[in-house]
């Protein structure tokens, strides 16, 4: 028997907590937050984290006078870590689908075809494959849409009974319907708060009161976009593959091609293009990114010959310059290989900052900038006021522990071979 | 600029893990009779690292496993993905740090083994208890 197509949404519970702990197990079951760049405020928390009634986006100063009274462990960003372990988990999950979307730097969505049993299966698979080769923990959802599979998901990850697994039609009908009658409609992708209080007060409140109106009403009365919304929620497929997205600390582009490339210097040409239109948007933005991951795929029509090549490289500096970004998604060229036919590629740019006052290119460049001292000085400037930091002569008369910054940022384990995971041989 | 591919690191153009094995063509006139030869240098990732999403290296801090050949301040090249079994050299996850042994699965548990007369073996009555992160298969031994 032939089946529909499902999709796979997978992602990496507490991504970079998670990344955190893969090496340094000393980490594990206790609470963990990773803080935003410049140690502004909690980005991540992990479980236990989250049970200490610690809120997404408190800013650190808050909690540090309590965080050694609750043994709270916080870092900071370790975007070098996190792109590296992004590229493994999609490079792994790669091998599972010949179709496989990069959405973000720890989801991905991915083509899965099979009976209830199969996919179940598969879900289980995947999971245990990162868990254990990578190192990381991740939920699965299936569905017959992306938008069901992101839901899927979130019950599998909130609901214990799941296993992490979740997949939508194996779920009894009145299970779905109870669940979906008890949720916010904020709880689905791509419904902000805004859009929460227009449906609120046509009394749409839950999933189950969206999943149940007119698609057609709800374009007129919303756009084309929530309408897809309510399509996927009763099993249409409709959201379009990998556009241009911009998340909270990354900006992705991804495109299918019209022909497969078969050719590095195909593949170059791409990876060019994406580069510059990076830049492009980085600068718009007032952006600069740190890290830049590119990748590659084949196409789900081609089961045979499968190839999901991904590279992480950790940029020199903060940077939107066109040139350093195309240079950097060539890193990943001498991955590809001749003759195989890729369909997709794409590039992903992380650890996104304000655009400082450095020059676009700089060749010659300035250790105190790539090691970020003006803005230490000024940050700790800021906190501490006007003497309690200074460069050289101009420095220290002792005072706040200003250090502490430093002290919160974990080895680079994997992209630095001075700073590699250290094993004890005791 | 640093590039990594899975646990690869080449720097600013210089490939750490390349070496050449053929003579680069002459520059001048001549086509090198080499040249037809030269099919690439040996890439170490591609002997040394089977699976990319899973290989770590990790460095090795102290001497009790010395009598596997494996010393204070070597690299260790670790798949994830492999299954330990007797006898492997694994990193197992003890009291929260990430440490060496040699695996022994006796019928009274696991035991694991220090290389060096001078450290004692853990015993791990049961199997469930005992977390392994992964399985060396190379020393990078400083010469």
């Amino acid at each position: 028997m032939r089946r529909m197509p499902q999709i796979a949404h997978v992602d990496v519970n507490c991504f970079y907590a998670s990344a955190e702990r893969a090496f340094n197990p000393s980490l594990e079951g206790r609470p963990v937050i990773v803080l935003s760049n410049n140690d502004g405020c909690a980005v991540t928390r992990s479980p236990e984290a989250k049970a200490l009634g610690i809120a997404m986006g408190e800013p650190w100063f808050k909690l540090a006078p309590r965080a050694k009274e609750w043994g709270l462990v916080a870092l900071s960003s370790n975007y070098e870590l996190y792109g590296d372990i992004s590229a493994r988990v999609m490079e792994l999950l790669g091998r599972y689908s010949a179709w496989l979307e990069v959405y973000s730097i720890d989801e991905a969505f991915l083509g899965v075809k099979g009976t209830p049993t199969e996919l179940l299966a598969l879900g289980r698979a995947m999971k245990a494959a990162v868990r254990r080769n990578v190192g990381v923990p991740v939920c699965v959802g299936i569905a017959p849409t992306k938008t069901l599979a992101k839901l899927a998901n979130k019950w599998a990850k909130n609901n214990p009974a799941f296993g992490g697994v979740c997949h939508w039609d194996s779920v009894p009908a009145a299970v779905r319907e109870d669940l979906m009658g008890r949720l916010s409609v904020e709880e689905i992708w791509g419904i902000a708060g805004r859009l929460t209080r227009r449906l609120n007060a046509l009394g749409i409140f839950t999933i189950a009161d969206l999943a149940g109106v007119d698609p057609v009403t709800i374009r007129d009365k919303f756009n084309v976009v929530v309408m897809r919304t309510v399509l996927e929620l009763q099993g249409t497929p409709c959201i379009p593959m990998e556009e241009e997205r911009i998340g909270r600390d990354q900006l992705i582009f991804s495109r299918s091609f019209a022909k497969p490339i078969t050719t590095t210097a195909g593949i170059r040409q791409v990876m060019s293009v994406y580069g510059q239109q990076a830049a492009a948007r980085l600068a718009k933005h007032g952006l600069q990114a740190k890290i830049l991951t590119a990748f590659a795929g084949t196409s789900h029509f081609n089961p045979k010959d499968t190839s999901y090549p991904s590279v992480c490289v950790p940029l020199p500096m903060p940077t939107a310059d066109p040139v350093i970004l195309t240079k950097a998604a060539h890193a990943l060229l001498p991955r590809i290989v001749e003759g195989i036919r890729y369909a997709r590629a794409g590039i992903m740019v992380t650890d996104l900052r304000p655009t400082g006052n450095q020059a676009p290119l700089s060749l010659f460049e300035n250790p105190h900038e790539e090691r970020h001292i003006g803005e230490l000085l000024e940050d700790v400037t800021r906190r501490y006021g006007r003497g309690s930091i200074g460069l050289g002569f101009a420095g220290i008369r002792g005072g706040p522990d200003w250090t502490m910054k430093g002290d919160m940022l974990s080895p680079r384990y994997t992209t630095h071979w001075d700073e590699l995971p250290l094993v004890k041989a005791a | 600029m640093g590039v990594i591919i899975g646990p690869r690191v080449i720097d600013a153009g210089v490939s750490l893990l390349s070496v050449l094995v053929a003579p680069v063509p002459v520059a001048a006139g001549y086509p090198s009779p080499a040249q037809d030869y030269f099919d690439g240098r040996i890439d170490l990732n591609e002997h040394l690292i089977k699976d990319i999403s899973s290989t770590y290296v990790v460095r090795v801090t102290g001497e009790s496993m010395e009598g596997a050949g494996i010393s204070d301040g070597d690299e260790l090249i670790v798949n994830r993905a492999l299954e330990p079994t007797d006898g492997s050299v694994v990193v197992a996850v003890l009291d929260g740090e990430l440490t060496i042994k040699r695996l022994r699965i006796t019928p009274d548990g696991a035991v694991l083994q220090a290389e060096n007369p001078k450290f004692p073996d853990i015993r791990v009555p049961a199997l469930s208890d005992l977390v392994i992160w992964g399985v060396a298969t190379r020393c990078l031994h400083h010469v």
